[in-house]
C-alpha cells in the first residue's frame, strides 16, 4: 500500500520522465547520508534513493512529499546520475524528506555490502541466537534478539 | 667552581667579617637561581611534550569533528523546517565541557555562556534545570547556579567521543524524568585552530515538535515523534561533544605552546641572571685577592 500511494504521488513525475532530456538537472533530490563518524553524502544531487523503512521498502525520487521514516536494519541504495547505483547496509536511523527537496538520512552505522563477510555474519548470528535462547539476564537476551535481527537482515541483503 | 670558592674563602679570611657574607650571599643566590633554572627547564620539557600530544590529538579530533558537524547539520534540518510556535521558558541546559584542565578558557567559556543565557529572563525560566558534562564546569556552575544543577556526567571526552557516549547521555537525560519545554546544548564551537567561541544548539522536545505547524506537514506512517525526538537529541549531543572535544585539544595545544614560550623566556632571563651573578662573584673574589695582595 505504501509503495502504491508513493507511486501515485509520483505519477505526474513519471509522465515527465518519458520526456526527460534537458530537464534532468531538476529531477534530482539533494541527499545527505551521514553517519556519526563519516559523511557518505553531503548535499549531493542524486536521482533516486531506495530505503529499508520500518514500514516497508520505499523509493524516494525528486520532490517527494515531506516524510519522516524510521529505518530498519537493511540496505539503502543510492542511484546517482548515469545509472550508477551504490548500496550500503544500514544499522538503523531516520530518513527525512524535507519540503525543499532535501533528503537527510541520519544512520548510526553503515557499510558497503562488499565489506561484510558472510562467514562472519553466520558465525555471529549463531552466537546471538544462542545467547537469546539462553539463561542469561533479560537485558542480554533482548540485546541478543536485536543483534540476531540485524544479522538476519544482513544475511538476507548479502544473499540477494 | 669549587676551587674558586675555596680560593675566595682563603683570600677573604684576613679581611673583616663583612667580606665572607657578600660571597656567601652571592653563592646562596647563585644556588637558588640554579635550582630555579633546573625546575623551569623541567617544566618546559613537560609543556613541550603536552603540546606535542595535544597537537596530534587535535588533528584526529578535527577530522572526527568534520564528520560530526555534517551529522549535526543533517539532524538540525528538521528543526529549521519545523520551528516551535511559542517556545516554553523552562529550558534544559546541557553544558558540554570536560574533566581535564590546562586547556585555557574552555570551561569558563561555556559557564559564562550559560550565565548569559540565564540572564535573559524573558526567554529562560529561573528554575530551568542544568546538566553538566565534565567535572571542571560542574565545579564552576555549582558555585554559580547551585539550585539549578540537576545531573552531571564525567569520564566523557578522554578520547574522541563516540555516538555510544552521546546515546548514553541522552538515555540518562530522558529517563531522569526532568521536565522541560526545550533543550539548549551549550558547547564550544570550533572557529579556527587558535580560536573558539561558545555556542548553543537548540533541540525541540517531543511536545514542541508535535505542536509545530511545520512539523505537521511531514507524513508519518505510525507516530514516531517520540523516537525521532530522542534520536535527534542524541545526534545533537554527539555533534556538540565532538566539536567541543576538538576545541579542547586545540585550546590545550595553544595553552601549552604559550607556556613553553614563557618557560623559554624565563630560562633565558634566569640564565643571564645566573651568569651575571657568577661573573660578579668571580669579580668580587678577584678584587679581594688583588686588594689583599696589594695590602701585603
Amino acid at each position: 500500500l505504501r509503495l502504491v500511494t508513493a507511486a501515485a504521488r509520483r505519477a505526474p513525475r513519471n509522465f515527465a520522465l518519458g520526456r526527460r532530456g534537458y530537464a534532468e538537472a531538476a529531477d534530482k533530490i539533494n541527499l545527505s547520508l551521514v553517519l556519526p563518524h563519516q559523511a557518505i553524502f553531503t548535499s549531493a544531487d542524486v536521482v533516486q534513493v531506495n530505503l529499508a523503512a520500518a514500514t516497508g521498502d520505499m523509493g524516494i525520487l525528486a520532490n517527494h512529499a515531506p516524510t519522516i521514516e524510521p529505518l530498519r536494519p537493511g540496505v539503502v541504495e543510492v542511484i546517482e546520475a548515469g545509472n550508477q547505483s551504490k548500496k550500503w547496509f544500514v544499522s538503523g536511523g531516520f530518513a527525512t524528506v524535507h519540503p525543499n527537496n532535501k533528503l537527510t538520512i541520519n544512520a548510526v552505522e553503515a557499510a558497503p555490502l562488499e565489506a561484510f563477510s558472510a562467514e562472519a555474519v553466520r558465525a555471529n548470528l549463531q552466537e546471538a541466537l544462542r545467547v537469546a535462547a539462553g539463561n542469561g539476564p533479560e537485558e542480554d537476551k533482548v540485546e541478543a534478539r536485536i543483534e540476531a535481527d540485524v544479522y538476519e537482515a544482513l544475511q538476507h541483503a548479502l544473499a540477494k | 667552581m669549587l676551587a674558586r670558592r675555596t680560593l675566595g674563602r682563603i683570600a677573604s679570611q684576613p679581611k673583616a667579617l663583612g667580606a665572607a657574607p657578600t660571597t656567601a650571599r652571592n653563592m646562596a643566590t647563585l644556588r637558588e637561581i640554579e635550582l630555579r633554572l633546573k625546575s623551569v627547564r623541567n617544566i618546559e620539557k613537560i609543556t613541550k611534550s603536552m603540546k606535542m600530544i595535544a597537537s596530534t590529538k587535535m588533528n584526529k579530533a578535527q577530522r572526527a569533528m568534520q564528520a560530526g558537524k555534517e551529522y549535526g547539520l543533517a539532524n538540525s534540518e528538521l528543526f529549521q523546517h519545523a520551528p516551535a510556535e511559542e517556545a516554553g521558558k523552562r529550558t534544559l541546559f546541557i553544558v558540554v565541557s570536560s574533566d581535564k584542565g590546562l586547556c585555557g578558557g574552555i570551561h569558563s567559556s561555556v559557564t559564562k555562556a550559560t550565565r548569559r543565557a540565564f540572564a535573559e529572563k524573558d526567554k529562560v525560566a529561573e528554575d530551568s534545570p542544568v546538566m553538566v558534562i565534565g567535572d571542571k564546569s560542574k565545579a564552576q556552575l555549582s558555585r554559580l547556579l547551585p539550585k539549578n544543577l540537576v545531573m552531571s556526567f564525567n569520564q566523557i571526552g578522554r578520547d574522541i567521543p563516540t555516538f555510544a557516549d552521546a546515546a548514553g547521555v541522552a538515555d540518562l537525560i530522558l529517563t531522569s524524568g526532568v521536565q522541560y519545554d526545550k533543550i539548549a546544548i551549550v558547547y564550544n564551537k570550533f572557529v579556527s585552530a587558535i580560536s573558539y567561541e561558545a555556542a548553543i544548539i537548540e533541540v525541540e522536545s517531543e511536545a514542541m515538535l508535535k505542536e509545530s505547524p511545520g512539523f505537521k506537514a511531514y507524513e508519518m506512517e505510525d507516530d514516531v515523534t517520540k523516537d525521532l525526538s530522542e534520536f535527534s537529541l542524541a545526534n545533537a549531543i554527539y555533534a556538540a561533544l565532538v566539536e567541543a572535544h576538538a576545541c579542547e585539544q586545540s585550546a590545550r595545544r595553544n595553552a601549552m605552546d604559550n607556556a613553553s614560550k614563557n618557560a623559554g623566556d624565563m630560562i633565558n632571563r634566569l640564565t643571564l641572571q645566573y651568569n651575571r651573578g657568577r661573573q660578579a662573584a668571580i669579580t668580587n673574589e678577584l678584587v679581594d685577592i688583588i686588594t689583599g695582595a696589594s695590602a701585603l
